[in-house]
C-alpha cells in the first residue's frame, strides 16, 4: 500500500486520496485487456481498485471475473423498476461484485443494440455508484472507468464531464484510424478539460504486430498531443491465451514477460501525477502528414 | 411559438372519435392539454393517453411500454388512435411506425403514428407533419367527385384564438353559395370525411402558416384544386371582397356572391354609423403589424385601406415561402414599402420597433410588453389576445370579422384615454 494517501492525486473521498482514470480508445483496439490488466497488477500490489465498464456490452470486466459477464446496473435497476421499486431499492451488493482476487467490478450496462440511449445509460449508471457511495464504502484507491469505444455522444464523455474520472489514457495501435479515433477522443477531453479537472495523460500503445511502425508513429503522435508516451504492450500470444482463459494475465502467466509488462503499466499509471490539455490535430491531412513522416 | 408536437397534437385533436397518445415524458404532454383547449374538446367526449416516458425508458428505449399503451387503449370506443412522438424517443431512436403496424392487428381502431418531435419545427410544422400523415393513411384512392365540393385546410393554424369562428363563417358562405364542405383538416372530423376527401372539387387553405404541404398533397394524389391560393384571407372589407368573388368565379356563384358582398359591406358601413368608432383619427399614423402570417398579410391591407395607416413595420412570425410570395404581392399593390421581418421573435420584434418607432401596433400581449418603454400609445391586442378572456367565439373573417377588429381597436383607444399615464403617453 505504498501510494495510499501519500504519493496519489485526485479526488479525495473520505480524507484518502482516490485515483480516478478513465480509459478511452477505438472499438476493438483492446481497451479492456488494457484496462483489465492494469486492474488486476493494482490488485497484485495491495491497491484496492474498482474497475467500472462503461459500455452495454458489459464485457469489460470478463476476463477479471474468471470468464464470465456479471450483472449491469442498468439491469438490476430495470428489474427493480419493474418490481414499482426505484434506485433506491438497489443496494451496492447487488451491483458491484468482488473478485475471488480481490478487484470491486461494475459494469453499467444499457440498451440493446439499436435502441434508446446508452450514453444516458452511462450517466445513470455512474449516477447510482455516486448516489450508493460506492468509492467511499469500499475505500476505493483507484477507479478504473472503462469506457466504450469513441466518445460518440456526449453521454460517453460523462465520466470526465461529471468529474468522475480525472486522468484520462487512449489506448491506440499504430492503424491510422486508431491514431485517428484516438486523436478524435483527446478533442472532447481538450473541449472537456476547460470544464474541470480532467486531463489527458498518455498514451498506450497496444500493438497489432507491427512493431517498428507502432514504436515510431504512437509516440511522435503523443508528442504532438503534448502527452507521454507510457507504454507499449506488445502483440502476444500469451495476452489472447489469457484472455481466451477468462483470467488476468499477472494471474494467469505470472512469470511472462507480459505480466511485466503490465506490472511495469500499473506502477506508471500509479504514480503519474502529470495530466495535459491536449492539443490535437485539426484537420485530417496534418494527420496524414503525421503519419507518414514517421512511417520507418 | 411552440413546437411541432404542439401542432401535431392539435391536428389530431381536431378528428372526432378518436384518441391522442403521447409517447413523451409527461412535461411534454402539457403541449397536448393546450392543443385540447385549441380545439375545444369537450373531457367527456375526447380521450388523451401519454405513456409519460422516464429515464428507464430514455435508456433501453420506449417501445415496449408504447405497445402496452396503446393495448390499454383497447378499452376506449374510437375510430382512430392518433400516436405522437417527443423529442426524448425520437433522440433514442423508438420506431413508433413499427410499433403501430405490429400493433394494428390487435385492436379495432385505426392507429396512425405521427412522427412529431418537437426539434422537428414550430407547431406550424407540426400541423403540416400531422396533415400529411393522416393524408397518407386515411385518404383513399380517388372517389368520385362530388360537383360543387370542397375540402378545408388547416383552419386552426391561425393567431386568433377562437378561430372557430373564423371557420363557421367559411362554412356559413360556402353553404350560401351552394358549396358543399366534403372534410375539414382539421375540427370536429369524421374518420369517414378524411377517407373520402379526394371526392372534394376544390381545396381551401385557411391558414397562411401551414396546409400548404397537404394542399399540394391533395392536387398532385388526388386532383383536388387549389382555390384562392393567390388572394389573402377574408379579413377587412376588401380582402373579403377579392376572397368571395375569387371562390364564386370557380363555382360560378358571381351573384350570389355579390349579394353577400353588398349586403355585408352595408352592415359594416351602417353599423359604424351608428357606433361612431374613432378610426378616422389614425389617418396616416405608422403603425407596426407583429403577427403569424395568417392575421398578418390580411392586416395590411385592412390598415392601410380600411385603416388608413401607414404600415412601417411587418414582422411575421412564420416563414413560409408562399406566404412570404403573398406579402410582397400585397406590398407591391399596394404601393407601400414598409420594413418587414420574417421569423420575427420577441427580440427581433423589440428592435425593430425601437428602430421604426410606430404609433400603432397590431399584435399580441407580447407586442404591448415589446413595445415598453419605446413611446408607442396604442397597442391593439388582436393576435392571441391572452389578456381578454373570451366566452363566444369571435370571428376576423368576413364582415362581423371586421366589426369585431374596429371593436379592439376602439377599446384600447378607450382604455387610453381613461388612464391618466397612459392619457399622457398617448399626446404623441
Amino acid at each position: 500500500m505504498a501510494f495510499k494517501g501519500t504519493t496519489v492525486r485526485g479526488t479525495v473521498v473520505k480524507g484518502i486520496a482516490m485515483k480516478q482514470i478513465a480509459i478511452y480508445g477505438k472499438g476493438g483496439i483492446g481497451k479492456s485487456t488494457v484496462a483489465s490488466n492494469i486492474s488486476a497488477a493494482l490488485n497484485e500490489r495491495g491497491v484496492k481498485v474498482m474497475q467500472v465498464g462503461c459500455d452495454p456490452k458489459r464485457d469489460s470486466t470478463r476476463i477479471l471475473a474468471g470468464g464470465h459477464l456479471i450483472p449491469a446496473v442498468l439491469e438490476i435497476y430495470r428489474d427493480k423498476l419493474r418490481q414499482g421499486q426505484d434506485a433506491h431499492a438497489i443496494s451496492l451488493d447487488d451491483i458491484i461484485f468482488k473478485t475471488s482476487s480481490g478487484i470491486y467490478c461494475v459494469e453499467a450496462g444499457g440498451p440493446e443494440p439499436g435502441i434508446g440511449c446508452a450514453g444516458r445509460g452511462v450517466l445513470t449508471a455512474l449516477q447510482i455508484l455516486k448516489d450508493l457511495k460506492a468509492f467511499e464504502t469500499y475505500e476505493i484507491d483507484v477507479a478504473i472507468y472503462d469506457v466504450l469505444g469513441d466518445v460518440v455522444c456526449g453521454g460517453f464523455a460523462m465520466p470526465i464531464r461529471e468529474g468522475f474520472a480525472s486522468e484520462i489514457y487512449l489506448v491506440c495501435s499504430g492503424g491510422f484510424m486508431s491514431i485517428y479515433a484516438a486523436n478524435n477522443i483527446a478533442r472532447a477531453v481538450q473541449r472537456l478539460a476547460r470544464r474541470g479537472d480532467a486531463g489527458l495523460a498518455g498514451i498506450i500503445c497496444n500493438s497489432n504486430g507491427d512493431d517498428a511502425l507502432e514504436r515510431a508513429v504512437v509516440p511522435a503522435f503523443a508528442e504532438r498531443l503534448g502527452t507521454a508516451f507510457v507504454e507499449f504492450v506488445p502483440h502476444s500470444s500469451v495476452i489472447q491465451a489469457c484472455e481466451l482463459e477468462g483470467r488476468a494475465v499477472v494471474e494467469h502467466a505470472p512469470q511472462s514477460e507480459e505480466a511485466t509488462i503490465f506490472r511495469e503499466l500499473a506502477l506508471k499509471v500509479m504514480e503519474n501525477d502529470t495530466k495535459v490539455i491536449p492539443t490535437p490535430v485539426e484537420e485530417l491531412p496534418e494527420l496524414e502528414e503525421l503519419y507518414r513522416k514517421n512511417v520507418p | 411559438m411552440r413546437c411541432a408536437l404542439s401542432g401535431a397534437a392539435q391536428t389530431a385533436l381536431g378528428v372526432s372519435d378518436s384518441a391522442v397518445l403521447a409517447h413523451a415524458p409527461q412535461g411534454c404532454n402539457y403541449l397536448v392539454d393546450g392543443a385540447f383547449s385549441w380545439q375545444d374538446c369537450d373531457y367527456a367526449q375526447t380521450t388523451t393517453l401519454c405513456t409519460k416516458l422516464c429515464e428507464d425508458e430514455i435508456v433501453h428505449g420506449g417501445e415496449e411500454l408504447l405497445a402496452r399503451t396503446i393495448l390499454e387503449a383497447k378499452e376506449l370506443e374510437i375510430s382512430a388512435l392518433f400516436v405522437l412522438s417527443a423529442c426524448g424517443p425520437e433522440i433514442v431512436g423508438d420506431d413508433i411506425v413499427a410499433v403501430c403496424e405490429d400493433m394494428q392487428p390487435q385492436v379495432d381502431f385505426k392507429i396512425i403514428p405521427i412522427e412529431c418531435a418537437g426539434f422537428r419545427g414550430s407547431q406550424y410544422d407540426g400541423i403540416d407533419i400531422a396533415l400529411e400523415a393522416m393524408l397518407r393513411t386515411l385518404a383513399a384512392n380517388e372517389c368520385p367527385k362530388i360537383p360543387n365540393s370542397v375540402c378545408l385546410v388547416a383552419p386552426h393554424a391561425n393567431a386568433n384564438p377562437t378561430w372557430i369562428a373564423d371557420l363557421a363563417w367559411v362554412k356559413e358562405v360556402l353553404a350560401k353559395l351552394g358549396i358543399k364542405v366534403v372534410a375539414t383538416l382539421t375540427h370536429e372530423t369524421l374518420l369517414s370525411e378524411l377517407t373520402n376527401i379526394s371526392a372534394a372539387e376544390g381545396v381551401l387553405q385557411l391558414s397562411h402558416d401551414a396546409g400548404y404541404k397537404a394542399v399540394s398533397y391533395l392536387a398532385d394524389n388526388f386532383g383536388v384544386e387549389p382555390l384562392c391560393a393567390d388572394v389573402p384571407l377574408p379579413i377587412g372589407l376588401t380582402n373579403t371582397r377579392r376572397w368571395l368573388t375569387s371562390l364564386a368565379k370557380r363555382f360560378n356563384a358571381e351573384r350570389i356572391a355579390e349579394n353577400l358582398i353588398e349586403e355585408g359591406e352595408r352592415m359594416v358601413t351602417e353599423t359604424c354609423r351608428r357606433r361612431w368608432p374613432i378610426a378616422r383619427f389614425f389617418y396616416r399614423t405608422p403603425a407596426a403589424i407583429i403577427a403569424d402570417a395568417t392575421i398578418g398579410i390580411p392586416l395590411v391591407r385592412f390598415a392601410t385601406e380600411e385603416m388608413e395607416l401607414t404600415p412601417a413595420l411587418v414582422a411575421l412570425r412564420s416563414v413560409r415561402p408562399e406566404a412570404r410570395r403573398l406579402l410582397d404581392n400585397e406590398l407591391n399593390n399596394l404601393g407601400i414599402a414598409p420594413h418587414v421581418l420574417y421569423g420575427t421573435d420577441v427580440y427581433a420584434t423589440r428592435r425593430s420597433l425601437a428602430e421604426v418607432r410606430p404609433k400603432v401596433v397590431f399584435g399580441s400581449t407580447i407586442e404591448r410588453h415589446a413595445s415598453e418603454g419605446l413611446d408607442v400609445p396604442y397597442v391593439f391586442e388582436v393576435v392571441r389576445p391572452v389578456r381578454q378572456f373570451r366566452m363566444l367565439n369571435r370571428e376576423y373573417f368576413g364582415y362581423r370579422g371586421i366589426l369585431n377588429l374596429l371593436e379592439c381597436i376602439q377599446n384600447e383607444w378607450s382604455d387610453r384615454w381613461r388612464s391618466k399615464e397612459r392619457r399622457y403617453a398617448a399626446r404623441w
